[in-house]
């Protein structure tokens, strides 16, 4: 009896709050629902693909990105459909203090994309030791960037979103926004190994989202954090600092590019083609650059 | 017609193996406790493994094939027995094929011994190494099994030695610790964590055995079943209902009622509650063809029906 009144009371709730919930988010919520429908990875008979993605539960999660990606970013994107299908790397510049860039050009792929893919995003390998947001990230598609995993998500047909610079690229200075710092040479190898071509993205935006000036490294490893930046909203404003500046985004995105060769050559060889990438990613920047006309419109 | 000695033969595995191999193989078997209701043509020697009498036993039956399931694998014994019983035991075993002119030899390990990491790859092969005493030492005697037993490969290659990797066994017969912790009606989990799990169905297990045998496969394989799906999925298909603990309280609890034995395991196996263990089944399915046959939804239905 106890368990039919819960339900009852659970579906009331239900009614109740859907009566306030306004038509917008319910709208939204239908879209994100058809995208993740039709994306082309294969479920088990649980709803649940054998990396741990969900779109059941990832819906619950794209819904709160998606409301960033149109009013808060406004994200606008140039080239998607050169997203080849099947395997693709997308390979990027990294800013912003926090991974809004890799969640605003997930949603992207979702709500932009033909099909809608879902975007795998390399996520740091202590990412599964917390509590809730570990699974969250799996849920939404997300693995830890080891080469096997990479590889794996690759020969499932996956696109696999990386950014070589890595905390380099996130945690830079606001001097150095737009700077491209040392690309990793891991990409190129796991291009290599798997034949997978590499798309080159610029990020538009999200390099003056938390503009920061300095980073408390040694002060961040007392808390057991790699670090710990100093920034426009950080740490004055307490945990609204975290929220970034509503810059606008744009994702422009380049011709794939397919790289032929032996994975294990030497970094010299890597080197050659990872700077073409690069080459690449600094063009779109530069161009994308000079066709706005502020950052935040 | 071939011989086979199981050891571990009165275990609800070692009697499905039993029924699987009566169809084109001589079986008699091995094992601490007897199996009452045996059918009349398989002999049943109880004996302990590290004793004399089980050497005398092998010398007597002479087999042709080996089975090797005779392990402890709960925390009922005391540590030093459980580690003993395994490793001599096993030891003495391989010792005894030699000895006696087996010809195949297959070991059924566990897919446990790599170890619950967050860094572990999605589909783990056999070249991963066995890190599972990194975090759980209690079941280091399992590694030492496994790696003795992978040794034996190289060590004797007149013998044909398979060693298997399976991953969790599920079923009607099967008593695993797993299995235990499925059945319950609250079952424990750790707050925020959900990790993919694979399950076998303990009758693909005994094809994958048969396989095995019949074949005369040699080297390590990791044995998969049909998929993965999330701790919390396997809960609530085998009618539980998932209770989320905080570790932060549940960790240091477990190792104390552990230590007094009021718990059934360490807390070294917290982390295949929190962490991935998942494994590529494709060496064994390209050297032996070996496909389950059931499917997760029977998997998760035959340990439902059980109570």
């Amino acid at each position: 009896m106890l368990r039919t009144t819960r339900a009852g009371l659970a579906s009331a709730f239900k009614d109740l709050t859907g009566a306030f919930v306004p038509v917008a988010l319910r709208e939204l919520d239908r879209e994100l629902r058809e995208r993740l429908a039709k994306v082309p990875t294969p479920l088990n008979e649980y709803g649940y693909d054998r990396f741990g993605f969900s779109p059941e539960a990832a819906r619950k999660a794209f819904l709160p990105a998606a409301l960033f990606y149109r009013h808060y970013f406004r994200v606008e994107t140039y080239g998607i459909e050169k997203i080849p299908s099947g395997r693709a790397l997308l390979v990027g510049n990294h800013a912003g203090q926090l991974p809004f860039d890799a969640v605003m050009l997930g949603t992207a792929c979702l709500l932009g994309a033909e099909p809608p893919r879902v975007l795998r995003s390399v996520a740091e390998f202590w990412i599964p030791r917390i509590p809730w947001f570990g699974v969250l990230v799996s849920r939404g598609g997300g693995l830890v960037g080891t080469p096997e995993n990479c590889a794996a998500m690759l020969e499932a047909g996956e696109c696999v979103l990386m950014f070589p610079e890595g905390a380099r690229g996130m945690n830079k200075p606001y001097s150095e926004r737009y700077k491209l710092q040392r690309f990793g040479p891991g990409f190129m190898r796991l291009a290599l190994a798997t034949h997978t071509p590499v798309v080159p993205v610029a990020l538009i935006g999200s390099e003056e989202q938390q503009p920061g000036f300095t980073n408390l490294h040694k002060l961040g490893k007392l808390f057991g954090f790699s670090s710990l930046p100093v920034t426009l909203g950080f740490p004055w404003l307490g945990p609204l600092g975290i929220l970034p500046l509503p810059v606008k985004y744009r994702f422009y995105f380049g011709d794939p590019l397919q790289f032929e060769g032996d994975a294990h050559d030497e970094d010299a060889a890597i080197e050659a083609r990872v700077d073409t990438v690069k080459a690449k990613i600094v063009e779109l920047l530069e161009h994308g650059r000079r066709a706005r006309r502020g950052v935040f419109f | 017609m071939e011989k086979v000695l199981i050891t571990g033969i009165s275990g609800g595995q070692g009697r499905l193996l039993t029924r699987r191999l009566l169809e084109s193989y001589e079986v008699c078997g091995v094992d601490r406790v007897a199996w009452e209701g045996a059918p009349p043509e398989v002999r049943v020697h109880q004996v302990d493994l590290r004793k004399k009498k089980f050497e005398d036993v092998v010398r007597t039956e002479a087999p042709t094939a080996v089975v090797h399931m005779g392990f402890i694998r709960h925390f009922r014994a005391d540590q030093r027995t459980r580690h003993d019983v395994n490793v001599r035991g096993t030891k003495y075993l391989l010792d005894h094929c030699q000895s006696y002119g087996v010809q195949k030899l297959v070991i059924l390990s566990s897919g446990y011994v790599y170890g619950a990491f967050p860094e572990n790859p999605f589909s783990m092969d056999e070249d991963q190494p066995l890190s599972a005493s990194r975090s759980y030492p209690e079941i280091r005697d399992l590694v030492e099994v496994d790696t003795v037993a992978s040794a034996y490969i190289w060590k004797y290659p007149n013998i044909r030695t398979c060693v298997l990797r399976p991953v969790s066994v599920l079923g009607s017969f099967v008593h695993s610790m797993l299995a235990e912790y499925l059945r319950q009606k609250r079952v424990p989990t750790i707050m925020g964590f959900d990790p993919m799990m694979q399950f076998i169905h303990e009758e693909d297990l005994c094809e994958a055995i048969a396989l095995a045998l019949e074949q005369g496969l040699q080297g390590v394989f990791n044995v998969v079943g049909p998929g993965e799906v999330p701790l919390h999925v396997a809960i609530r298909e085998c009618g539980g209902i998932p209770l989320p603990l905080p570790e932060i309280l549940v960790r240091p609890l477990f190792a104390r009622l552990f230590r007094y034995g009021l718990a059934p395991y360490p807390e070294g196996a917290i982390d295949y509650l929190k962490y991935p263990l998942t494994l590529s089944g494709k060496r064994f399915a390209d050297a032996a063809g070996f496909r389950p046959l059931f499917g997760l939804e029977e998997i998760f239905q035959s340990v439902r029906r059980r109570e």
